[in-house]
């Protein structure tokens, strides 16, 4: 998809993230705190969500991402290429959230646990 | 800091990437895997994510492969359209009722419809005839002198 199709997906309200994998959105959560490169993905990840990242299943998400105008490359420091969220990745995470929140009330509600 | 061993399997896994991945990734994958393998990350786990990321970025189609593979797909179905049209159009009934045996040589001599002067319709004359139920009959044709080849085809068949 072109980015500019992502965008107004984004924009339009369709989880353009569905499908995109976990690493994905992991990936784009964590950008959503600030730009970083491929080592300091993986340890951020790691951190925040206790998921070890291949560097194989990091590339490929990255690639995937900047072809869907979520993320772009910054200029390269030291052989490392810094990522950033873009405006349609903010858009597109957001969605994604909403989407993941209305599945989580509804299952906490189900399961009995929402008001406990 | 890891030896040449660790860090050579990660080049090596890194070469399973197409090259158009490697000159833009290349040299970040592998600063980043030295960086991993100094963090206690076993270089065969590395290696081995690579080989998969590679296998993924080789068996995904790229937009502009989808695309030609369309293309492909569009032009390979006109050309199969077109050889049945083709086929169609130049078939004539009687080949069509006595099969790949009836065609060529036998049916050059055929080629005129219509009934004969004899009072024989062609595809009497061909070898065959068809009943009113459409059931093909075979009818022994005029065996002309000389024709000991064609003979053998037509038992054959």
């Amino acid at each position: 998809m072109a980015p500019r199709e992502a965008e107004r997906d984004g924009a339009g309200g369709q989880d353009v993230l569905r499908r995109a994998g976990d690493a994905s959105v992991l990936i784009l959560t964590s950008l959503a705190g600030g730009a970083k490169h491929g080592y300091a993905l993986i340890k951020d990840v790691k951190g925040f969500a206790g998921v070890e990242l291949g560097p194989g299943t990091l590339y490929g998400a990255l690639d995937r991402l900047e072809g869907l105008g979520l993320i772009e490359a910054l200029p390269a420091e030291d052989r490392r290429h810094p990522y950033r969220i873009t405006p349609a990745g903010v858009t597109a995470l957001r969605v994604h959230l909403d989407a993941i929140e209305r599945v989580r009330v509804a299952g906490r509600l189900r399961l009995g646990l929402e008001g406990i | 800091m890891a030896g040449p061993g660790p860090e050579r399997l990660v080049r090596i896994a890194l070469h399973c990437y197409p090259e158009r991945w490697r000159n833009r990734h290349g040299e970040e994958a592998a600063e980043l895997a030295r960086l991993l393998i100094r963090d206690g990350t076993p270089a065969r786990s590395i290696a081995w994510s690579y080989v998969k990321g590679a296998a993924r970025t080789r068996l995904v189609p790229q937009p502009h492969r989808r695309l030609g593979a369309a293309v492909g797909a569009l032009v390979a179905v006109a050309c199969s359209l077109g050889v049945s049209l083709a086929l169609l159009s130049s078939s004539a009934p009687a080949n069509a009722i006595t099969g790949p045996c009836s065609g060529g040589a036998r049916g050059a001599g055929t080629a005129s419809r219509g009934p004969a002067p004899d009072g024989y319709p062609y595809y009497v004359r061909s070898g065959t005839a068809r009943s009113s139920a459409s059931i093909p009959i075979r009818v022994a044709p005029k065996k002309p002198a000389n024709s000991n080849a064609k003979d053998r085809r037509d038992q054959h068949c």
